[in-house]
């Protein structure tokens, strides 16, 4: 046993020294590649060490604290609360059926929009262009402004619609209920999704397309059985990349307050009698959803997330 | 199948004119080829007749009906591209069916007809691959396939044979000539292989520049070239400076008699094709400055006297040839070729 223990000391310092010679001096190719790979990866590595997998060890271990201040001891009751409470199961829903109903209106407006962009020639493609993108640059809390400029009881649409209908422009905002959170949503998601089906459309064998319409095939027979199954890995990204956004959204909903979602009631848990441990199962039972589900989305799928 | 025509076909990309004032007949049954130099238009004016492209002025008909304002998919074209197009979601077979079933053939029909083509190209054992499994001839003969399952007014081939290699493209240049003779299917062939064309076309249309510089059968391509871009495009021409008078032409170094009546009278280019130059014999002498050894024969350079070069091809029975020999020759009337249009 001694010696076992000894053996596997001495293997591990000598693979230790070894990797330090590779570093330091390295004398193949190979080797020099290493080098070059730990030298590119390390300030992310270092920053995911201590910004990510720190903070999420220590997270996942407040949510099994039976202390709500200190971390101590161990229970599932958080867990068990999520579980069963009807209150955080609707909180659950909310959080899913929403962040699939605006990744499928995101999805259903991006790819259109991609489809232009790529296959015509715009006037003013550049601008359109940064119009375009230029949510993705835009906090989630200036989104939910704009919404309300536009949506709210002073807003412009609002004013506009009570100004033909005659109807009084409380009645007919809609700036903090769902609808409005909907549109907030799509604002951000949108831009997302088109960042990965332009990509993909680039990439469409156009020759194909072009051959499919000379046997006859329709522009919408030739989207249906050519471009859409070669889009499909990149149509199957951005849904997931922009679900996730869906999941992940905060500011907007914060000032809207338009449904109750997961990110909110993280926030209320912290905010209202600091109920950190009940944050820490909520977060991490997101984080783990959220890894799980592209994981198992790109098992099945040729598809890449690039964001 | 039809008879297509691009009647006085413009076509501007901006400021830029792709084709320009294009006129092609091409009978029922007929093999035509375009040929010409990278960009001088030959691929827009099949996407023209195709429908991919706007035409900016002029007319495309088909069987003489207008078709200039029809979308492509309404036209009945067979179309095969040079990176094959294959779609990759789908099985060899589904690939040939897709034609008949975007023209609602019944299943059973389609599956039969494109059965019937998978035969006739030899590639029948593929049915069941899915193309990107196949080897670029292979690829080829279903493009070709997936094209003619449609019964197309008109087949058109955008350099089909670039990207295979040598044999391969021989073999396939014998057997598609074979087929098309065989199917009598009208087809424009695009290619910037002449030796291709020449070989596969019932006439030729050659193109310059957005120009139609000539349009005739290969032999008359080749051996009446209407100008000098032609004579030089299509084979390997000597264009020499004469001076005609009096139906003689005079090349400075030796004078023959005209080959019959000459419209041109003073100084003119004529063409002489290597293979008409006959080596070894004559009143004219050429120093060899450069040989290139071709395997069948050798082909050299020559200065002739008054300073002009001259492409030679030396048969190998002639013996060992070295640069600065100097070599005699000599060439018919009936071998040369005055060239009436500068362009």
């Amino acid at each position: 046993m001694a010696t076992d223990h000894v053996s596997i000391s001495t293997r591990v310092s000598s693979a230790a020294r070894t990797t330090v010679e590779v570093l330091t001096s390295p004398s193949s190719e190979r080797q020099r590649e290493i080098r070059r790979i730990v030298s590119l990866c390390l300030p992310f590595t270092v920053l995911l060490l201590f910004s990510g997998v720190f903070p999420l060890t220590e997270m996942v271990r407040i949510s099994f604290s039976e202390s709500r201040l200190v971390t101590e001891g161990f229970t599932t009751e958080f867990y068990m609360t999520l579980v069963t409470d009807p209150y955080y199961r609707n909180v659950a829903f909310n959080t899913l059926w929403f962040a699939a109903a605006t990744t499928v209106a995101s999805i259903g407006v991006a790819v259109p929009v991609a489809h232009a962009l790529e296959k015509y020639s715009l006037p003013a493609k550049s601008v359109i262009l940064t119009v375009l993108s230029f949510p993705n640059s835009l906090p989630g809390i200036v989104a939910a402004f704009m919404i309300i400029i536009l949506f709210g009881n002073t807003g412009v649409f609002t004013n506009a619609v009570a100004f033909i209908s005659g109807q009084s422009s409380t009645d007919i905002a809609f700036s903090t209920g769902v609808l409005g959170l909907f549109f907030a949503y799509i604002y951000s998601m949108i831009p997302r999704a088109l960042l990965l089906l332009r990509g993909t459309y680039a990439e469409v064998n156009t020759d194909a397309e072009e051959a499919a319409r000379s046997l006859g095939a329709t522009p919408l027979q030739t989207f249906r059985f050519v471009t859409l199954p070669q889009i499909k890995p990149g149509l199957i990204g951005a849904c997931i990349l922009v679900f996730r956004t869906g999941l992940a959204i905060f500011g907007t909903v914060l000032i809207l307050k338009g449904l109750l979602v997961w990110t909110l009631q993280i926030d209320r848990e912290l905010a209202q009698g600091f109920n950190i441990a009940q944050a820490s199962a909520m977060a991490t039972v997101w984080f783990v959803f959220v890894f799980g589900f592209t994981v198992l989305v790109l098992r099945y799928t040729t598809a890449e997330v690039s964001i | 199948m039809s008879e297509v025509s691009l009647d006085n076909v413009t076509k501007r990309f901006d400021s830029t004119v792709a084709v320009n004032d294009v006129s092609i007949d091409i009978d029922d049954g007929e093999v035509m080829g375009i040929v010409g130099p990278s960009g001088c238009g030959k691929t827009t004016a099949l996407r023209l007749v195709a429908g991919f492209e706007t035409v900016s002025e002029g007319t495309v008909r088909y069987d003489g009906e207008d078709v200039t304002h029809i979308p492509p998919e309404n036209r009945n074209v067979g179309l095969v591209f040079q990176s094959y197009a294959l779609f990759n979601n789908m099985t060899v077979l589904q690939n040939v069916t897709f034609g008949p079933k975007m023209h609602d053939v019944g299943k059973e029909e389609r599956r039969d007809r494109a059965c019937e083509l998978l035969e006739l190209l030899d590639i029948e054992e593929l049915a069941d691959r899915n193309p990107k499994t196949l080897s670029g001839g292979q690829q080829q003969r279903v493009g070709l396939a997936r094209a003619l399952a449609i019964e197309p007014h008109i087949l058109l081939l955008d350099e089909p044979m670039t990207g295979l290699d040598a044999k391969l493209k021989q073999t396939l240049r014998q057997e598609l000539g074979q087929l098309l003779d065989d199917l009598e299917v009208t087809t424009l062939y695009v290619t910037h292989d002449q030796e291709q064309a020449m070989s596969m076309c019932d006439r030729i249309a050659v193109m310059n520049d957005g120009h139609l510089e000539q349009i005739g059968t290969p032999s008359e391509i080749y051996e009446q070239p209407a100008n000098e871009f032609v004579a030089g495009f299509i084979g390997t021409a000597n264009l020499l400076e004469v001076t005609i008078e009096d139906e003689q032409v005079s090349f400075g170094f030796t004078e023959l008699d005209a080959p019959g009546p000459q419209r041109v009278d003073g100084t003119a280019t004529v063409m002489i094709r290597p293979d008409d130059v006959r080596v070894g014999e004559g009143p004219v002498s050429v120093e060899i400055t450069n040989l290139f050894y071709q395997g069948e024969h050798i082909q050299a350079t020559g200065l002739l006297p008054d300073g002009q070069k001259l492409t030679l091809r030396l048969d190998r029975s002639l013996g060992d040839v070295t640069t600065g020999d100097s070599l005699s020759i000599a060439f018919d009337p009936d071998d040369i070729h005055v060239i009436e249009s500068t362009r």
